[in-house]
Order: C-alpha cells, then structure tokens, then sequence
C-alpha cells in the first residue's frame, strides 16, 4: 500500500491493484481489515471519493465485502481469485507487449523461448 | 458528521460587468454540500469575481445566488454557512494591511459563528507564524498560511479558498492537502478551491470547475473526465484513423509523427486495430487542451 501513484493509469484502478499487489503478497491477510476510504484518501492524498471507487471495484468483484460499522474485509479466497483473474489476462497484458517488443526488434519467437529458457529470475522452474 | 443537512449553493443566470468589461457572462452553477470542488481557469477568466458573487461579497450585475433557495444577497442567517477566505494582497490599499495578524483573526473571530479557536491556534502554531506582525509585512508564504487559517477554522459549510497555496513552498503545500483531507474526512464541509497549480492538486478535487473567458466551459467528475481524455500519437496517417469521428484537440506534428488529443463522449472508444500509443492525460494537459488557445 505503500507504492506511489503515476500518472499512466486512473488513480482509482491503482488503488484497488495496490490492494490486490498486497493480497498476492500477504502483506494484507484473508479475513484481516482494509484500510477505510478516509484513511486511504490521506495516505495518497486524493479525494475519498475517488479512493471509495477503487475499493467499490473490488467488493464488486468479491475481493472485498463490507462489516457493517466496521470497515472492508478481505474474503476468503481472493488471493487465489485475483491469481486467476490475473493468470487469465497474463496474455494480454503481458504477453502481447513482450512479443510485439521483440517483433519490432525483429527478435524471433525462437530466440524469445530460449530467452525465458535460460533466464535466471522469476518463474516457477521446470519441476 | 451530520451536523447539518445536505445543501445547495445555487447560481443562476450572474453577469457581472465593470465598467465596459463582461467578467461573468451568464453562470449557471449548483454546489453540492460534501465535495471538493477544484476551480480552475487562466488569469483573468473570473475565477475571483465568482467566487466573491457566490459569498455575497460582491453583488452580481444579473441572475441570483441561492442556498438551498434562500437567497444569499444581504442574508446573515444563509451567510454564516459560507466562507470566502480571499487571497491577501498588500498591493492594493486594503484595511488589513495595516492590520496585526492577531487583529485580522479576530475580526475573522467575530464575523464566523462557528470559528473554532482551538484550530486557529494550533495551526497557528504549526505554521509557525507571527500574529505580532503586521500583515504588509508578511512574506507570500505566510499571507497564504493566514488566509489557509481564516478558510479552516471559520468551520463555514460552504468554504472558498482563491489561490491558498500560491506562495506556499512544495513542502507547505502539501501538508495544505493534507489539513484539508483531515478537515473534509472529519466533517464533510464543502471546498472550492481556486488553483494554478493544477497538477498536484487534481487528485483532491472530486468534481473539477473550468472557467473560460466569464463562462463555465465544464463541470464533470475529475476521474470521469480524466477517464474519457487520451492522448494519442505514432504515424500520421494511423493517428488520422484512430481519431476519425472523435472530439479532438491540440494537434501538434512533426515530420510524418502527429499527436493529438482526444475526449470521448458517452459510448464513444478508440479503435484498437491501429498502430498507435494512447496515453491518459494529466487534468493540467487536458486544461490546457481546452483552455490554451491563444485568442
């Protein structure tokens, strides 16, 4: 929750993929308390109603639900939920940039597996 | 909080003329209780002169100011709901510059129903400023900082703020941002806040008000408008495609390279199929998209 917003992206969709960044890497539990709309709104010093509108995307989307009178919770499940929902647009996201990169630098796909193959970092590996 | 019901500042129909000079011609405008509105527009487009119809301290040559259709004009009951904390200047032969700050806070004191004293000193404090000095011989900064503490501790539902952060140095002005969130989240009071300095206070407006030459060019969701502004750029003649049928502004060439800037209307996209990069915009380029043709 910590990152700083940019200018590429509207402010409220960084805001719920920072609340998702910290579901995927456990820096917010399942079950455990989201910061509310107003503190959100200090901490990046936006306008709370533009805060209020990314974490609206993500109780829309299950991630988050409501406690009346308390605040936003994350539900169980989300961090596998956000993992396939992000798995699912890997392609578009990701892949589709990476290849049109090494097309316009006329790197073959052949040179690109052997790339990812012999890469040293991220990834699963093989086993 | 609560404490007072939702309300309307309302304009309808205000010209106001000097002289030969048209400065508003015809604005229709509703401000809700509960927001942050941003007020943005080039020297000279009536920034100022709105906001002072809107307090009543400057009458309108036509059209009407209503608070929840009471009118506004000469109205105390209506006018200890609104607060317009004006920018000081020691140009002109203005009272309060022969005024100790300590004295003009105590005018403020007496002219706020609600003035919280307790805030007034503590941001006098965190300020740091002198309330022995006289106002003419405050620095940009500290003029800024009394006019900031006028608009916080009047505690006026509807607060109007021209150019509060104009001599403030980076580090002062955000921790403006900051008062004024701890200020709204706590209370829910309405700001309008009058800025140049568009780029670092964009994300703090809810809804954003242009002003352009005495009218108002536009009033939207800050987000929304931000949502349907897109710059985009690449080969001319792919840039030409993309952009056919769209509301466009600024175009800018060079050599076979063309950019442009685009605003969707409801429905509207931009076709994926071309070779181009689509880029969102920052509220000050779209504000100067709208607003920087030289006339």
């Amino acid at each position: 929750m910590n990152e700083i917003l940019t200018q590429e992206k509207s402010i409220y969709i960084q805001i719920k993929e920072m609340i998702e960044n910290d579901i995927l890497r456990n820096i917010l539990l399942e079950e455990e308390r989201v910061p509310s709309t107003n503190e959100l709104a200090k901490l990046f010093a936006i306008n709370p109603a533009t805060a209020a509108k990314g974490v609206n995307l993500l109780v829309d989307e299950g991630t988050l639900y409501k406690k009346r009178g308390i605040g936003m919770f994350v539900t169980e499940g989300a961090k596998k939920t956000i993992m396939d929902k992000r798995k699912k647009h890997f392609y578009d996201d990701y892949v589709k940039s990476l290849l049109a990169e090494a097309g316009s630098l006329g790197i073959t796909k052949d040179e690109l597996i052997k790339m990812i193959q012999e890469s040293k970092d991220g990834g699963m590996g093989n086993e | 909080m609560g404490v007072w019901e939702m309300s309307n500042l309302t304009a309808k129909g205000i010209r106001k003329t000097y002289g030969k000079k048209d400065v508003l011609r015809g604005i229709d405008l509703n401000l809700e209780s509960g927001k942050i509105y941003g007020l943005i527009g080039r020297n000279g487009a009536g920034k100022t002169t709105l906001l002072s119809i809107l307090s009543a301290q400057n009458p309108a040559s036509a059209g009407s100011i209503t608070f929840d259709g009471r009118p506004v004009w000469e109205n105390q009951d209506v006018l200890n709901h609104i607060c317009f904390s004006r920018e000081l200047n020691q140009m002109n032969g203005n009272n309060a510059n022969a005024m100790k700050v300590k004295e003009y806070l105590r005018i403020a004191e007496i002219f706020f129903p609600y003035w919280d004293k307790e805030m007034a000193k503590r941001l006098i404090k965190e300020f740091d400023l002198d309330i022995k000095k006289k106002i003419s011989k405050l620095s940009k900064g500290m003029l800024s900082m009394v006019t900031i503490i006028v608009a916080l501790a009047s505690k006026a539902e509807f607060t109007f703020l021209d150019e509060p952060v104009a001599g403030l140095d980076v580090v002062a002005r955000e921790r403006f941002y900051a008062l004024l969130l701890d200020e709204f989240t706590e209370t829910g009071r309405t700001f309008v806040i009058s800025t140049h300095i568009i780029e670092e206070a964009a994300d703090i407006f809810e809804d954003v008000i242009i002003v352009d030459k005495g009218k108002i060019l536009l009033k939207e969701n800050t987000q929304e408008l931000l949502d349907r502004c897109w710059h985009i750029s690449g080969h001319e003649e792919e840039v030409d495609k993309a952009a056919e049928g769209l509301e466009t502004y600024n175009k800018e060439r060079m050599g076979r390279s063309k950019g442009v800037t685009v605003f969707l209307k409801p429905g509207q996209s931009i076709p994926k199929q071309y070779d181009v990069e689509l880029q969102k915009m920052s509220l000050q380029k779209v504000f100067v998209a709208l607003c920087g043709e030289e006339s």
